[in-house]
C-alpha cells in the first residue's frame, strides 16, 4: 500500500493543478467573450466595405491598372501564418502548423519557393525549428491586444511583398472559428485578389441587388477603388486575426476544461485510495491493541 | 420635421451612430458635402481627417471626428464607413496630446520621403483635428492657437 504521506502530497498537488486549470479556463472564456464582442463590432464595417467594393468594381475599367488583381506565374508563395503566442490551448497550434507544413511541402514539391510572415510566437518557433524562412515576425502588438491598426500594418507588409515581386502569391493560413468546438485551419488566397471581379469580369448581378445601378461617384471610380482596396485587404487580415484569436481562446477553454475535469477525477480516485489506506492502518492498530489487551488479561 | 435621413457611422470597433437625423454635412476627400434626406445615391471618400456636422431631428447639432473612410448614400441611408469616428464629446484630450507629442517626436527624426514620415504626419494631423474639434465644441481655449 502506498504510503500515506506520499498520497497526501499527491492529492494536494492534483487539487492545486485543478485550481490553476480552472482559473485558466475562466480567463480563457472571459477573453473569448471579449474577442467575440470585438468581432461582432467589426462585422458591420466588413459588410459595408464589401458592399461598396462590389458596387465600385463594376465601374472600374479593365484590370490593367490594378496590380493587386494580376495573376502572375507563381515562383514564390508567401504565407501569413497566424497562431498563438502561448501554449496550453489543446491542439490549436499543432493542427494549424501541421496543415501549414503540408501545404508548404506541396508548394515546394511544385518547385516553388515558400516564404512566411508570422503572427504568434508558437508558429515562429515551430517554423524556424524546421528551417523555413520567416520573412517577418510580427510581435508588436501581441495578437491578444491587436486592433485594426495592427491588421493595417500586417496588410501593408503583405501588399508590399506582393507588389515588389518578393512573392507572386500571398496566402493566409489561419484557424477559422466555426463553432465553440470546431476550429478549422484554413488556407485562403489573399493576393492576387480573386474574390472580387473587376471591370468586365465583375459579377454585376450581386452588386446591383444591394446597390442602385446608378449613383454618383466622387471624385471618380478609380480613385475610390484605389482607396477601398487597401481597406478591404485590411479587413480580410483583421478578420483572419479575430477568427484565429477566437479559436485560440475557445480551444484553450476546452483544453483547460478537460484538464480540470481530469484533475478532479484523479483527485477523487486518489482520495479513495488514501482513505482505504488510512482505514486499513486504523484497523491494524485496533487489532494490535485488542490483541495486546487479550494477551495481558 | 417630415423628412428624415438615416445616418450610420461604422468603424472597425463599433457602430458609432445608427439613428435618424435631419441632415449631415461632412468633409470629404475633395470638399465639403451636405446630405439632406432623399439625397441621390452617392459614393465618395473621406480623407485622413474629416469632420461631420450632424443636425438632429429636433434641430440640435453635434460634431464628430472621422478619419480615413468612405461615405455612401443609398436609399435615404447615409453610411459613413471610417477607420475612426467619435463624437466630439468623446474625445480624450490627454490621449490626443500624447499622440500629438509622439507624432511630433517621430517626425523630427524621419526622412521626409519615407513611408514612416507619411504615417507619422497622418497621426499628427489626426491628433490636431481631434484637438480642434474638441476645443470648438467644449469652447475651451483659443481656436487660433
Amino acid at each position: 500500500m502506498a504510503n500515506l504521506k506520499e498520497l497526501r502530497g499527491r492529492i494536494k498537488s492534483v487539487a492545486s493543478i485543478a485550481q490553476i486549470t480552472r482559473a485558466m479556463e475562466m480567463v480563457a472564456s472571459m477573453k473569448l467573450r471579449k474577442v467575440q464582442s470585438k468581432a461582432q463590432g467589426f462585422r458591420p464595417y466588413v459588410e459595408e466595405i464589401r458592399r461598396m467594393i462590389a458596387a465600385v468594381a463594376d465601374k472600374v475599367a479593365g484590370e490593367g491598372d490594378v496590380p493587386l488583381f494580376q495573376v502572375r506565374d507563381v515562383a514564390t508563395v508567401g504565407y501569413l501564418v497566424i497562431a498563438s503566442d502561448r501554449g496550453l490551448c489543446g491542439s490549436y497550434n499543432s493542427n494549424l502548423l501541421f496543415a501549414v507544413k503540408k501545404a508548404a511541402d506541396e508548394q515546394i514539391a511544385k518547385g516553388r519557393k515558400v516564404k512566411f510572415w508570422v503572427y504568434g510566437r508558437k508558429a515562429y518557433a515551430w517554423l524556424t525549428r524546421r528551417g523555413f524562412a520567416v520573412e517577418r515576425f510580427f510581435v508588436e502588438p501581441a495578437l491578444d491586444k491587436a486592433d485594426f491598426a495592427a491588421a493595417k500594418v500586417v496588410g501593408q507588409a503583405l501588399v508590399e511583398a506582393f507588389t515588389s515581386g518578393a512573392v507572386d502569391e500571398m496566402r493566409i493560413f489561419a484557424t477559422r472559428f466555426q463553432s465553440m468546438i470546431k476550429f478549422v485551419p484554413t488556407d485562403a488566397q489573399f493576393l492576387p485578389i480573386r474574390s472580387i471581379g473587376v471591370g468586365d469580369k465583375a459579377a454585376g448581378g450581386a452588386a446591383q441587388a444591394s446597390f442602385a445601378a446608378d449613383f454618383l461617384l466622387e471624385p471618380d471610380a478609380t480613385t475610390i477603388f484605389n482607396r477601398l482596396m487597401p481597406r478591404f485587404l485590411e479587413t480580410v487580415v483583421y478578420d483572419a486575426m479575430l477568427q484565429a484569436l477566437t479559436s485560440e481562446h475557445a480551444s484553450r477553454r476546452m483544453a483547460m476544461k478537460g484538464a480540470t475535469d481530469a484533475a478532479v477525477r484523479m483527485n477523487k480516485g486518489l482520495k479513495k485510495v488514501y482513505n482505504r489506506a488510512r482505514q486499513e492502518n486504523i484497523t491494524k492498530e485496533l487489532l494490535d491493541i485488542v490483541g495486546g489487551a487479550s494477551a495481558v488479561s | 420635421m417630415a423628412a428624415e435621413l438615416h445616418l450610420r457611422i461604422v468603424t472597425p470597433d463599433r457602430t458609432v451612430v445608427d439613428r435618424k437625423v435631419a441632415g449631415v454635412s461632412f468633409l470629404g476627400l475633395d470638399g465639403s458635402y451636405g446630405v439632406l434626406p432623399k439625397h441621390a445615391p452617392m459614393l465618395t471618400a473621406i480623407g485622413v481627417t474629416g469632420f461631420a456636422h450632424v443636425t438632429e431631428t429636433d434641430g440640435k447639432t453635434s460634431d464628430l471626428f472621422l478619419s480615413d473612410g468612405f461615405a455612401q448614400v443609398q436609399g435615404n441611408v447615409l453610411t459613413l464607413v471610417c477607420e475612426a469616428g467619435e463624437a466630439a464629446a468623446e474625445i480624450d484630450m490627454a490621449r490626443v496630446k500624447a499622440a500629438e507629442a509622439k507624432a511630433r517626436e517621430k517626425l523630427a527624426g524621419l526622412d521626409k520621403l519615407s513611408q514612416e514620415y507619411t504615417n507619422a504626419e497622418a497621426s499628427l494631423r489626426k491628433a490636431l483635428a481631434r484637438e480642434l474639434l474638441s476645443r470648438r465644441t467644449t469652447g475651451s481655449g483659443n481656436l487660433s492657437s
